[in-house]
C-alpha cells in the first residue's frame, strides 16, 4: 500500500507539473498567427488600401451618379429632368418640380452614400492612427487625404441637409441613440470640417510633390481650396481670400488655354485640376456608376437614359460667343468634337457635354473624371471675397472671360461675378447650393415657375428612413 | 459431468452437517426459458442462509423447513423467489434472462457508466439495428430511433442528414451536433462505414453534454465502432444491390395544355398592362401545333443503381483482439450522370501488454469520389416548357430563349462537369494504465485529416452554343476589339484540408466505500488543434485533351492559358479541463456533477475563457421497500441542470476587411486596390450558451417487457447572436452581436415492448415521440433587425425572424380570394388601404412541432421482419419552385385544370398570368408526412454442421414505399440553413422510393 502511494504522489505531483506547463504555454498556444487579421493587426498595404477605398465611395452611384446630379442640378435652374416624359428617374421629376419630400430615393441614396464613405474614412483614420510602425512620412499623407475626404464628405452632406451627426467612431451598439445620432449644431458642423481640413492642409504634400503614379491624391491646394470654400460658405471672406491667393500664387496650378478641353481625356488632370475624381474607362473599368449613362443622349442613335439636360435658362443666360455655351451643352444635331454626330432622333433638345465620355460612351463606368475643384473656382472665390473685403475683382474674373472668348468687365459686380461662376460652373454639382448661399434661390427659383418655399427649400429633407431608423432622434429640417 | 456431481454430493453432505436433522431435503432443476440446465445457480434459503450451487444438469437439492422462503439466482438472470409447500419435489425452475437495460453500459464523455445510475438523458442505437438492412448514411440510419432527435433526411448521394437534437436552438451558429468517433471529435459521419458502428451514443441533457463544454450544445453523438472479441476469428460478408426511383413526381402540363395556358397568360398580361397599343399584340402567342412534348422531369432522371460490399474479420484472445473491415459502396444518383463511389478501411486492435497497462487503436480511411449534378434541374426541369425538345431538328439542345429564362435542364446536366474526391482519415491512439486498484490513466492521441478536392471543367463555350440556336463560335467572343476576351473554357480546381490532433489525459477513480457509497471520479486535460486550409486555381482555355484529367497545369499567359490562384488558412485551438464526479449510495441515490473549463483562440483575449457545467440528481424509487409491491421493475427519477456553449460560428474575431474598393491613380489610371472593413466587431463575441434543465423518468413494466423513458426539457440560448443592422448613417453592413434569447421547450417520450411467445415466436415494438416547442424568446439590443430570409431568387422572401415566433417562421402575404379578373385579392391587415410589406403575417415554421416514429420487428422462426415507420408533424413547407415562376414556364396539371377563367371561376387557382407572384400562403402548404422508412423481411438459413456457411441471412429491403403527405412537391424533407431554403422547396433533392435485396454471411 505505501508503495502504491508513493507511486500514486508521483502520478499526481506530474500531472500537475504537465498542468503547469500547458497552463504557461496555454497564452502561447492560443495565439491568433500572423496571417490573420484581427481588431488592431494592420499592415502598410492595408493602410494605403484602406484609404484608397474611401476615394472609391465616390465611384458610387449614391455619391456621384444620379442623385447628386439631381440634388445639385435638376433641382436647380440650370438643368430640368430631361429624358422621356414618362421615364421619372424615380423621383429627379419631383426634384425638378420641387416637389421632392422626406421619402424621395435621392435624399435616401445620397445620405447613405455619404456616410457609408464617412465610415471607411473613420475606419481608416482610427485604424492608420495607432500604427506606430507605418513610415511617418506615408503615415501623415495617409491621414491627410483621409481627412480631406472625410471633410469633403461631409461638407457635400452640409450643403444638402445642414446640420448632422458627426460621426468619428464605430459606434457602441450600446449607447443611447440621442449620443449617437444627435445632429450637431450647423457652428459644431462647420468647425469639424474645417478642423479636418486644417490638419489636411498640415498634413497634405503638393500637388507636384506627389509622383507621377499617385496622380489624383488629395494635395495640399485641394484642402486649401476646400477650405477656402467651406469659408466662403460662412462668409468667412478673410479666409476665403487668404486661402485663395495662397493657391494661386503657388504657382502649382493655372487655367486650362481651351475651356472645352478641361472635360476631354487630356484634360484630366492637367494644370486646372486642383482635385477630381478618378476614373478608368478601358477594362476593367474602373468609372463613376453610370454618371456619363444617366446623362447621355437618350433615344436612337443616343448613348444614355438623357436626364439632367440644360435648361433654356441656362442656354439664354449666356451672353453671346461665351465659348462655355457650346463646351457645356450637347445640341441635338451637332457633331461633337470627336466627330461624333448627335442625330435628330435623339429626345432631347439638350444634353450635359461634361459628361460625355467619347471613349467609353455607352459604358456603364466610363472614363470620365467628375472635375471637384479646379483653379477657376479659386479665381472665382477670390474675386466674390475681393468684392466683400475690397480688392481686385476684375483680374480674376477677366482671366476666365478672356479664356471664354468674352470681352473684360472693368468694374464688376457681386452679380456679375455670380454670373460668371454659374457660367464656368455650370453643372459640376454647386448650382443649387450656390443659389441658396447667394440668398436668392427664392426669387431665382419662383420666378422660374418653381415653388420655393423660404425657410423650408434652403435645405433638403433628412431621409424618412433614416429619421424612423433613428427612433426621431435625427430632427427633420424646417418645413419639411 | 462426474466432478459436477462429486460437487454436489460433497456439498449435500457439508450442509447436512451443518443443519439441523428436522429439517427437509427438498429437489429440482434450474432451467433457462429454453429448457436449458443452468449450471452454477445459487439457490439460497433467505431466513438462514442456506447455500447449494446448481449442477451441470441444474439440479441441486437444499435441505429447508416447509414456507421457507427459496431464492434462485444466477448471474444474467432474474432472480426468482417462492415459498416451499411440503411438496419436496420441485417443479423445474425456470430462470428468465434478465434483459433488464439498465445493465448495459453506456458510452459517455471520456467514459463509461452503467445506465443504472445515469442521471442523464442518452439514447442509444446498436449497430445490429444498422447491419440487417442497408443504410448508406449513418445518420440517415438515425431517423426514428432516437427520441429528441430530428433527422432531415436527403437522399441525394452522399450528402448527410441535418440532425436537429432537441429543436433549434441558433440561428447563425452551427446546427449541427457534435460527433465523436471513438474519441476523435469530427464534424461528421458522413462516410464511415455503417458495417462499422457498434454503438451510437446521443447524449440531450446538460447533464451528459457538459463535459464536451463549448461543444455542446447541440448535443452529442457518440460513434463507437465494433471491436474484436475473444472467440476465433469470425469473418463476415454482407452484400446488398438495389435500386432507387423518384418517389412523387408532380404531374406537369403537357404541350397543349402548356400552349392554352401560356396564350391566356399572355393575352391576361397584355390586357392588364398599361399600354392599350398592346392589347391586340398577337406577335407573342404559342401555336397550338406543337413538334414537340416534352417530359423534363423523366428525361434528367434515372433509376439508380446501388451496390455494397462489406467484409469485415473479428476475433482474438485474452490479450489481443482484432477488427478488420473493408467495405465498397457504389451509388448513382437519380440524376442522369451523378455517382458516388466510396471506399472505406478499418482497422481496430486491443492489446493487452499487461495485467495493468491495456493498449488500443482504432484507424480508419474513407475515400469518396462523387460526380455531382446541381439539384437546381429538378427546378428547371419543372419549369421548362414541354414544347421546347431535348434535341432539336438541328442536332442542337432545345432552346427557350425566345419566351422564357429556363435552361434546358438535360444540357444543364450534360455541361456540368465536377468532380469530387473526399479523403479523411482518422486514428486514435489510447494507453490504459491502472495505476493502482481503483485508479486509472487514459491517455489518447487523435489526429483526423480530411483533404478534399473539387474540380470544375466550365466549357463557357459550350454552354454558350446550348443558350440559343443563333449562337455560333463566330459570335461567342464580343464583337468590340477593345472589349476582354471570353475564355472558351475555365478549370477550376480547389484543395482543403484540415488536420486536428487530439490529446486527451484523464484519470478516472472508481471506489465503493462501507458497501454503499460509491463514487466515480474523472479529471483530466485535452487539447486539440485545428488546421484548416484551402488553396485554389484557375486556368481558362484549357487544352481539351487535359479536362479530362482535371489537369491544373498553370498555362501561360503567351497562349492565352494562363492560371490564376488563392488560398487561405485558419487554425483553432482549444485546451481544457475536464472533471466529472459519480456519487451513489446504495445504486438509489444518484448525484452527478460535471464541469469543464475551455479556453479557445477563436475569440479575443478577453473573451476565450468559458466554464460549462451540469449538476443532476437520480432517485431509483422502485428500489425503496415501499416500492416493492408497485409492480415496477424500474422506476427512476431523475434531473438535471446545467450550462453548454457552441462554438461553432464564424471567424468572429477576424475584421470583416474585405478589399475590392479600387481606385485609378496616376497619369496612366493603374488601379490600386482599395480596402474596407464593412462590419463592427464587436470584440465580445464568443460562444452561445444554453442552459439546459431535464426532468426524466425511467421505467421498466411486466417483467422488464414494457420499458420506457420520459423526458422534459428546456434550453434557453441566453445569448444567441443575431444581426444587427445600424441606421445607414453608420455606413456598416449589418454586423452580428449576442442580442437574443432563443427558447426550446419539449418532451420526449420512447417506449419499447418486447416479448417471446414462443420459441418460434418472438417480437418487438417500438415507438419514439419528441415534441418541441421554439421560440425566439427574447431581444436585447435596439438595433435588432427582424431579418428576412428564405429569398427564392425572384425578389421575393418568405422568412423572418421576430421576436415571439419560432425559428424560420414564414411571413408572407395572406390570399383572401380571387377577384373577378381571376387575380389574387390579398388581405389588407393594417388596412391602410394598400398592400405592402406590413400586410405580412406569420403562418408557422417549417420546424416540425413532433416527429415520431414506430417500428416493429417479428422473428419467427427463421424469418425475421422489420418495419420503421417516421411521421412528421405540425410545421409548413413553401413550394418555392411554384412560386418562383416567371413568364411562359410551365405549370403542374393541377394548376392548369383549376385555374380561374371567365367562364369557369376557380376559388384556389388565379387566372393564367405572367406576373411574378407576391410570396403569399397560396404557396405553403403542410410539411406533414408519414411513412414506411424502412420494411425487410429476411431469412437465415441455418447450416450448423456447415464448415463455410455457419449463417447465412438474405432479405429484402423497401425504403420509403409509402409516403403519406399532404405537400404537392418532390419531397417534404427540405434541410438547409434556417434562412436560406430550409423548408422551401426551390432546387431540392427527391426523396427517393428504394427497393434491396441483400445477403449477410458469416464463415
Amino acid at each position: 500500500m505505501n508503495k502504491n502511494n508513493s507511486k500514486l504522489k508521483i502520478l499526481i505531483g506530474t500531472f500537475i507539473v504537465v498542468n503547469l506547463f500547458i497552463t504557461s504555454c496555454s497564452e502561447d498556444f492560443l495565439e491568433i498567427e500572423a496571417n490573420q487579421i484581427t481588431a488592431n493587426s494592420i499592415t502598410e498595404e492595408q493602410a494605403v488600401e484602406l484609404v484608397n477605398g474611401i476615394y472609391n465611395i465616390f465611384l458610387s452611384w449614391q455619391v456621384s451618379s444620379f442623385s447628386w446630379n439631381g440634388i445639385t442640378s435638376i433641382a436647380s435652374d440650370d438643368a430640368d429632368k430631361g429624358s422621356d416624359p414618362g421615364d421619372t428617374g424615380s423621383d429627379k421629376h419631383l426634384l425638378d418640380a420641387l416637389n421632392h419630400d422626406a421619402t424621395s430615393i435621392s435624399v435616401a441614396e445620397l445620405w447613405e452614400g455619404h456616410f457609408n464613405g464617412i465610415q471607411r474614412a473613420n475606419q481608416a483614420i482610427n485604424r492608420i492612427q495607432p500604427f506606430d510602425d507605418l513610415d511617418n512620412e506615408l503615415k501623415t499623407r495617409l491621414l491627410g487625404e483621409a481627412k480631406f475626404l472625410r471633410a469633403l464628405l461631409y461638407f457635400r452632406l452640409l450643403q444638402t441637409f445642414g446640420e448632422l451627426p458627426l460621426i468619428t467612431e464605430t459606434p457602441d451598439i450600446n449607447s443611447p441613440l440621442e449620443e449617437l445620432l444627435s445632429r450637431a449644431t450647423i457652428d459644431e458642423t462647420f468647425l469639424f470640417i474645417e478642423g479636418d481640413l486644417i490638419q489636411a492642409i498640415e498634413s497634405l504634400p503638393n500637388k507636384n510633390q506627389y509622383p507621377n503614379i499617385e496622380l489624383g491624391r488629395a494635395t495640399k491646394g485641394a484642402a486649401k481650396t476646400l477650405l477656402a470654400k467651406v469659408s466662403m460658405y460662412q462668409e468667412k471672406w478673410d479666409n476665403v481670400l487668404a486661402l485663395t491667393n495662397e493657391v494661386i500664387q503657388s504657382g502649382e496650378y493655372s487655367l486650362t488655354l481651351n475651356y472645352e478641353d478641361i472635360w476631354k481625356e487630356i484634360g484630366e488632370n492637367n494644370e486646372e485640376s486642383i482635385f477630381e475624381i478618378q476614373a478608368k474607362g478601358a477594362i476593367p473599368s474602373v468609372g463613376v456608376d453610370k454618371y456619363s449613362l444617366t446623362q447621355g443622349a437618350r433615344g436612337e442613335g443616343g448613348w444614355g437614359w438623357g436626364f439632367n439636360v440644360p435648361s433654356t435658362d441656362l442656354l439664354n443666360s449666356y451672353e453671346e460667343n461665351d465659348l462655355r455655351r457650346d463646351a457645356t451643352i450637347i445640341f441635338r444635331g451637332e457633331t461633337l468634337y470627336d466627330g461624333r454626330y448627335v442625330p435628330e432622333s435623339v429626345v432631347n433638345e439638350m444634353y450635359n457635354q461634361k459628361a460625355y465620355s467619347s471613349a467609353f460612351t455607352e459604358f456603364e463606368r466610363t472614363g470620365k473624371n467628375i472635375r471637384i475643384l479646379r483653379y477657376a473656382e479659386v479665381l472665382l472665390m477670390n474675386a466674390e471675397a475681393a468684392i466683400h473685403l475690397g480688392g481686385d475683382v476684375s483680374g480674376p474674373i477677366n482671366q476666365l472671360r478672356s479664356r471664354a472668348g468674352l470681352n473684360p468687365l472693368n468694374n464688376p459686380t457681386l452679380l456679375d461675378v455670380w454670373n460668371e461662376r454659374r457660367w464656368e460652373l455650370a453643372f459640376e454639382h454647386d448650382r443649387y447650393f450656390d443659389l441658396v448661399r447667394q440668398g436668392r434661390a427664392a426669387s431665382v427659383l419662383q420666378s422660374l415657375g418653381k415653388p420655393f418655399v423660404t425657410g423650408k427649400h434652403e435645405l433638403f429633407p433628412i431621409p424618412q428612413q433614416q429619421i424612423d431608423l433613428s427612433n426621431g432622434i435625427l430632427t427633420q429640417n424646417p418645413g419639411w | 459431468m462426474m466432478s459436477g456431481r462429486l460437487y454436489v454430493i460433497f456439498f449435500l453432505f457439508f450442509t447436512f452437517s451443518l443443519n439441523s436433522i428436522a429439517q427437509s431435503f427438498y429437489s429440482g432443476t434450474v432451467i433457462d426459458e429454453n429448457s436449458v440446465p443452468i449450471f452454477g445457480a445459487s439457490i439460497i434459503i433467505k431466513n438462514n442462509s442456506n447455500f447449494v450451487q446448481s449442477d451441470i444438469d441444474g439440479k441441486f437439492v437444499i435441505e429447508a423447513k416447509t414456507n421457507d422462503i427459496l431464492l434462485i439466482s444466477y448471474s444474467g438472470y432474474k432472480n426468482l423467489e417462492f415459498q416451499l409447500s411440503n411438496n419436496y419435489e420441485l417443479n423445474d425452475i425456470i430462470l428468465k434472462e434478465d434483459i433488464n437495460l439498465l445493465d448495459e453500459v453506456v458510452v459517455v464523455g471520456y467514459g463509461n457508466q452503467r445506465k443504472e445510475i445515469l442521471t442523464s438523458s442518452v439514447s442509444l442505437v446498436k449497430g445490429d439495428d444498422l447491419t440487417n438492412e442497408p443504410v448508406l448514411n449513418a445518420t440517415q440510419a438515425l431517423q426514428g430511433k432516437a427520441a429528441g432527435v430530428q433527422i432531415i433526411s436527403s437522399d441525394a448521394p452522399g450528402v448527410a442528414s441535418q440532425v436537429i437534437i432537441r429543436g433549434l436552438g441558433t440561428i447563425q451558429a452551427g446546427r449541427e451536433p457534435l460527433y465523436v468517433v471513438d474519441g476523435i471529435l469530427t464534424n461528421n459521419i458522413n462516410n464511415i462505414n455503417t458495417a462499422d458502428i457498434e454503438t451510437i451514443t446521443v447524449l440531450k441533457d446538460a447533464a451528459s453534454l457538459a463535459i464536451y463544454g463549448n461543444r455542446g450544445a447541440n448535443g452529442v453523438i457518440i460513434v463507437n465502432t465494433k471491436k474484436g472479441g475473444e472467440e476465433e476469428i469470425k469473418v463476415s460478408y454482407d452484400n446488398f444491390v438495389g435500386i432507387r426511383d423518384i418517389s412523387y413526381r408532380p404531374v406537369m402540363a403537357n404541350s397543349n395544355s402548356f400552349v392554352t395556358y401560356s396564350n391566356e397568360a399572355i393575352l391576361f398580361n397584355l390586357l392588364n398592362d398599361s399600354n392599350p397599343n398592346n392589347d391586340n399584340d398577337l406577335s407573342a402567342f404559342f401555336p397550338s401545333e406543337q413538334l414537340y412534348n416534352t417530359n423534363w422531369i423523366k428525361e434528367i432522371s434515372q433509376l439508380a443503381f446501388q451496390s455494397n460490399h462489406n467484409i469485415s474479420a473479428a476475433g482474438g484472445n485474452e490479450n489481443l483482439k482484432t477488427f478488420f473491415s473493408a467495405g465498397l459502396n457504389q451509388e448513382q444518383g437519380i440524376l442522369k450522370g451523378s455517382e458516388l463511389e466510396r471506399a472505406t478501411l478499418r482497422s481496430n486492435l486491443d492489446y493487452k501488454i499487461s495485467e495493468k497497462i491495456k493498449y488500443s487503436h482504432s484507424i480508419s480511411f474513407q475515400l469518396a469520389n462523387s460526380q455531382p449534378k446541381s439539384f437546381g434541374v429538378f427546378t428547371t426541369a419543372y419549369k421548362q416548357a414541354p414544347i421546347v425538345p431535348v434535341i432539336d431538328e438541328n442536332g442542337r439542345y432545345g432552346s427557350s430563349v425566345a419566351f422564357n429564362n429556363v435552361g434546358n435542364p438535360v444540357a444543364q446536366l450534360n455541361l456540368q462537369n465536377e468532380k469530387q474526391r473526399f479523403l479523411k482519415l482518422q486514428g486514435s491512439f489510447k494507453i490504459d494504465y491502472e495505476i493502482i486498484n481503483n485508479l486509472n490513466f487514459t491517455s489518447r492521441f487523435s489526429v483526423e485529416t480530411n483533404h478534399n478536392r473539387f474540380y470544375n471543367f466550365d466549357n463557357r463555350l459550350a454552354s454558350y452554343l446550348s443558350l440559343e440556336p443563333g449562337n455560333t463560335i463566330d459570335n461567342f467572343q464580343p464583337t468590340d476589339p477593345e472589349a476582354e476576351q471570353i475564355p472558351e473554357t475555365v478549370l477550376y480546381v480547389a484543395h482543403s484540408n484540415d488536420y486536428r490532433w487530439f490529446f486527451d489525459n484523464y484519470f478516472t477513480y472508481k471506489k465503493t466505500f462501507d458497501d454503499s457509497h460509491n463514487i466515480n471520479v474523472t479529471l483530466g486535460l485535452v487539447a486539440e488543434e485545428n488546421k484548416y486550409e484551402t488553396l485554389y486555381g484557375s486556368r481558362i482555355n484549357v487544352p481539351a485533351d487535359e479536362n479530362l484529367n482535371f489537369n491544373l497545369n498553370l498555362g501561360n499567359n503567351n497562349d492565352g492559358t494562363e492560371g490564376s490562384g488563392g488560398g487561405f488558412s485558419e487554425t483553432r485551438k482549444l485546451y481544457s479541463y475536464i472533471s466529472r464526479l459519480n456519487y451513489d449510495f446504495d445504486k438509489k441515490y444518484l448525484f452527478n456533477f460535471s464541469f469543464r473549463k475551455d479556453a479557445s483562440n477563436f475569440f479575443q483575449e478577453k473573451y476565450r475563457y468559458g466554464n460549462f457545467y451540469a449538476l443532476s440528481a437520480g432517485w431509483y424509487l422502485s428500489k425503496e421497500s415501499f416500492m416493492q409491491e408497485s409492480g415496477f421493475d424500474i422506476l427512476k427519477a431523475r434531473i438535471s441542470y446545467g450550462k453548454l456553449g457552441n462554438a461553432q460560428i464564424p471567424s468572429l474575431n477576424i475584421v470583416r476587411y474585405n478589399q475590392g474598393f479600387s481606385y485609378p491613380f496616376g497619369a496612366n489610371q493603374d488601379v490600386q486596390q482599395g480596402g474596407t472593413v464593412t462590419a463592427t466587431v464587436q470584440e465580445d463575441l464568443s460562444w452561445e450558451s444554453t442552459y439546459e434543465f431535464n426532468f426524466g423518468i425511467e421505467f421498466a413494466l411486466l417483467d422488464f417487457k414494457l420499458n420506457g423513458e420520459i423526458d422534459f426539457y428546456e434550453r434557453v440560448n441566453s445569448n444567441a447572436i443575431l444581426p444587427l443592422q445600424l441606421p445607414n448613417t453608420f455606413g456598416f453592413d449589418p454586423f452580428l452581436s449576442h442580442v437574443g434569447e432563443i427558447k426550446n421547450i419539449g418532451v420526449e417520450l420512447s417506449l419499447d415492448w418486447k416479448d417471446k411467445i414462443n420459441d418460434d415466436l418472438s417480437y418487438s415494438i417500438n415507438t419514439n415521440l419528441s415534441y418541441n416547442k421554439n421560440e425566439l424568446s427574447k431581444i436585447s439590443n435596439q438595433f435588432f433587425t427582424n431579418q428576412t430570409g428564405g429569398n427564392i431568387n425572384n425578389g421575393q422572401y418568405t422568412k423572418r425572424v421576430s421576436i415571439g415566433q419560432p425559428l424560420g417562421s414564414f411571413y408572407l402575404y395572406e390570399i383572401a380570394g380571387i377577384d373577378d379578373r381571376g387575380e389574387f385579392v390579398y388581405k389588407d391587415l393594417n388596412n391602410d388601404g394598400e398592400i405592402n410589406e406590413n400586410d405580412r403575417r406569420f403562418f408557422g415554421t417549417y420546424i416540425p412541432s413532433l416527429v415520431s416514429s414506430f417500428n416493429i420487428k417479428v422473428i419467427y422462426k427463421n424469418f425475421d421482419v422489420n418495419i420503421a415507420t417516421y411521421g412528421s408533424f405540425g410545421n409548413k413547407v413553401y413550394n418555392g419552385k411554384k412560386a418562383q415562376r416567371f413568364g411562359n414556364e410551365n405549370i403542374e396539371q393541377f394548376v392548369f385544370n383549376n385555374r380561374w377563367t371567365s367562364g369557369r371561376p376557380s376559388t384556389n387557382t388565379p387566372v393564367a398570368s405572367n406576373n411574378v407572384p407576391l410570396s403569399s400562403n397560396y404557396f405553403l402548404e403542410s410539411g406533414d408526412y408519414f411513412r414506411i422508412n424502412n420494411f425487410t423481411i429476411g431469412y437465415t438459413f441455418e447450416r450448423e454442421n456447415s464448415k463455410l456457411f455457419k449463417n447465412t441471412r438474405l432479405y429484402f429491403t423497401a425504403k420509403n414505399p409509402l409516403i403519406l403527405k399532404k405537400f404537392s412537391g418532390y419531397t417534404p424533407e427540405l434541410p438547409g440553413d434556417p434562412m436560406g431554403l430550409a423548408g422551401v422547396e426551390l432546387d431540392a433533392y427527391p426523396t427517393l422510393s428504394s427497393f434491396y435485396l441483400g445477403i449477410n454471411m458469416s464463415f
